[in-house]
């Protein structure tokens, strides 16, 4: 019955036409829009799980509360009132038993790699400027397996000639240029203790980030100890795992034997990735919109032509053809609509994309290195884009294929006599 | 004896009309029948409950001794496809086929139109539109029109043709013209013709004369 489906369609080409390019905008707009988004979002997935620990052991920090308290001295059937509630904090200034974590991590097969790490907040200082800021002590070697800290230094730059030791320091670029310094010349790190050591520049790099391209930094760990005179002592160890899914699971399950605190990169970036579903909602949201807007356009044109084709289906009924195959006439000019628009949505959509990633939206490592706009191409958002316009296609026109079915030759030659 | 009516009643609405009252009748194979009647008197009714097209309220339709009310959905499709032709009042054309896709329209059921070419085009040749097969029906007269409804209805060499007044529509050249076809097809083709009409002329062509007064034969 395609046959005639199809001579309907071509029989009402500016409705059709209409119709095909509801169906068309829509699943263009959903693939443009997705291609967009989701650029975006797996170029800042991809940084933060590459760039970043996928869980990070850090030093114990503990709010201290009047339910915390109760539960340690009363237990839960006990009534407390305070008349001033306890407050405060328990930290930790560095991890409790690093050698448990490092023995751990160097029998599991799950932890690709591991980085000790000493933070500390300093005051970076040249001539008479003094900036506040961190600067991040670990072993390089150990170090560049966890994040792509290389990836973003400056040409000939290497980030394991900060060694083990010999107050080698990289800073961020922002940072440099606000200091005024320039890297092989040497600035002066101070602690809040008072401790002060000149360290070298060797390089800088540019993440892209502001807050941390403007105020960090990285040395050896013992250079960083020596600075805190502290020595052995660790406030971070970075894991890198050889699958980043486990890292939820991993996260959990470290946190029940530990006191320190332990964070998988979700947690930690549990903000951005919340604002990614908000971002996902709203495009799945408007771009259903337009397909419903289209799926109406074509239950309503076919119910009128339902209407409108009373006598040829009383006339196909008296011929001998059988309910299904009235129902295949409307069901399948619906479908060739969905499959027509969604093909050309698609191609469209991919064309859309293909002309935004050359776009130029700004300088930065957060456009990627091109500075042009990030577009997803990823197969499913395509397949995404024809299911919709083909279900929404079939679901609009099922029901006025169905009401031809019901009709009876003999019901329309009567209504057409009276 | 082809077609065999035993004690067929319709009715219609509630409280119930009775359209038909019992109808009693057998029409043999090659019979070429009028049905007539004032208007209302059942007989486009009794047409229609005859080609399987509407349900008797109650009794047996006989085909070749095969009860019609006994029948499912399937065979009664296949019945209609096979075996029976139709011609309306109104021709209903499908109006965004040609000429030729409109007779073959039948045999696209089972996909039959491309093998079934040469003998739609004899039978359009027939009804005297050769040379139009291509046109659409609105580039057609209303008689061309009612005359490619006929090409139509026996395109699968119909046993069994029913024709609902065919020429209500028309005026009387081409009235006469379709009865003329009639009569030609039931004599070269022997296919029983039953059809309705108003007219005593056209009626009185027919081989018998069925009068229906009141939902019962007079």
């Amino acid at each position: 019955m395609i046959f005639l489906s199809l001579k309907h369609l071509t029989a009402k080409k500016k409705q059709t036409l209409l119709i095909l390019i509801g169906v068309i905008l829509g699943t263009t707009a959903y693939v443009a829009i997705s291609g967009m988004m989701l650029g975006f979002q797996n170029y800042i997935i991809d940084r933060l799980i590459n760039n970043e620990a996928h869980i990070r052991v850090s030093a114990r920090q503990e709010i201290i509360t009047k339910e915390n308290i109760e539960k340690i001295f009363y237990g839960k059937n006990v009534h407390t009132f305070w008349s001033i509630p306890p407050s405060g904090r328990r930290d930790s200034l560095s991890i409790e038993n690093p050698k448990m974590w490092f023995d751990k991590f160097d029998s599991s097969n799950e932890i690709y790699a591991y980085s000790p790490q000493l933070t500390s907040q300093v005051i970076f200082k040249r001539g008479s400027i003094e900036i506040t800021g961190k600067v991040i002590g670990s072993k390089p070697n150990q170090e560049i397996r966890v994040s792509n800290i290389s990836d973003y230094m400056g040409e000939n730059q290497k980030f394991t000639d900060l060694g083990d030791t010999g107050n080698r320091i990289i800073i961020g670029s922002g940072l440099l240029s606000r200091l005024g310094a320039r890297v092989s010349e040497s600035i002066m790190l101070s602690t809040g203790a008072g401790r002060t050591a000149p360290f070298k520049i060797i390089g800088t790099f540019t993440l892209g980030i502001a807050a941390i391209d403007n105020a960090q930094a990285f040395a050896s760990l013992i250079d960083i100890q020596k600075l805190q005179g502290v020595s052995n002592r660790i406030s971070d160890i970075g894991v890198k795992l050889s699958d980043v899914n486990q890292a939820q699971e991993l996260s959990s399950e470290w946190k029940q034997f530990s006191r320190d605190k332990i964070e998988s990169w979700e947690e930690a970036n549990s903000a951005t990735l919340s604002v990614f579903t908000i971002q996902n909602i709203t495009r799945n949201f408007m771009t259903i919109s337009i397909v419903v807007v289209a799926a109406f356009g074509i239950y309503n044109i076919l119910s009128i032509l339902v209407t409108q084709k009373r006598k040829e289906i009383a006339i196909l009924r008296a011929l001998g053809f059988e309910s299904f195959q009235i129902l295949e006439i409307f069901l399948y000019q619906g479908l060739i609509l969905g499959i027509i628009g969604g093909i050309i949505g698609i191609v469209l959509g991919y064309g859309v994309c293909l002309y935004m990633s050359t776009l130029s939206v700004g300088s930065g490592r957060m456009m990627g290195s091109t500075g042009k706009m990030l577009v997803a191409f990823d197969t499913m958002i395509y397949v995404k884009a024809f299911t919709i316009a083909f279900i929404s296609s079939l679901v609009s026109s099922i029901i006025p294929a169905y009401s031809a079915t019901k009709l009876t030759p003999i019901g329309i030659i009567r209504s057409d006599g009276d | 004896m082809s077609i065999k009516l035993i004690d067929v009643k319709k009715s219609f609405g509630e409280p119930p009309t009775n359209v038909l009252k019992g109808i009693n009748l057998s029409i043999e194979d090659g019979e070429l029948v009028s049905i007539i009647g004032r208007s209302g008197s059942g007989k486009s009714t009794l047409l229609y409950i005859m080609s399987s097209l509407d349900n008797a309220s109650s009794g047996s339709i006989l085909y070749d001794g095969d009860d019609l009310t006994q029948m499912s959905q399937k065979e009664i499709h296949e019945l209609r496809n096979q075996k029976i032709g139709f011609v309306f009042q109104f021709h209903y054309l499908l109006q965004e086929l040609t000429v030729l896709e409109n007779v073959l329209m039948p045999a696209r059921k089972h996909q039959m139109h491309k093998s079934m070419e040469d003998l739609a085009l004899s039978l359009i040749k027939d009804v005297d539109l050769a040379g139009k097969e291509h046109r659409m029906p609105s580039q057609l007269s209303g008689g061309e029109q009612q005359r490619v409804a006929i090409a139509r209805s026996l395109l699968m060499s119909p046993k069994y043709l029913f024709a609902d007044e065919p020429t209500g529509n028309l005026d009387t050249i081409n009235g006469d013209r379709i009865m003329a076809l009639f009569q030609k097809i039931n004599s070269e083709k022997k296919t029983t013709v039953i059809y309705v009409t108003h007219d005593k002329e056209y009626a009185n062509r027919a081989h018998r004369k069925i009068e229906i007064m009141d939902g019962l034969i007079k």
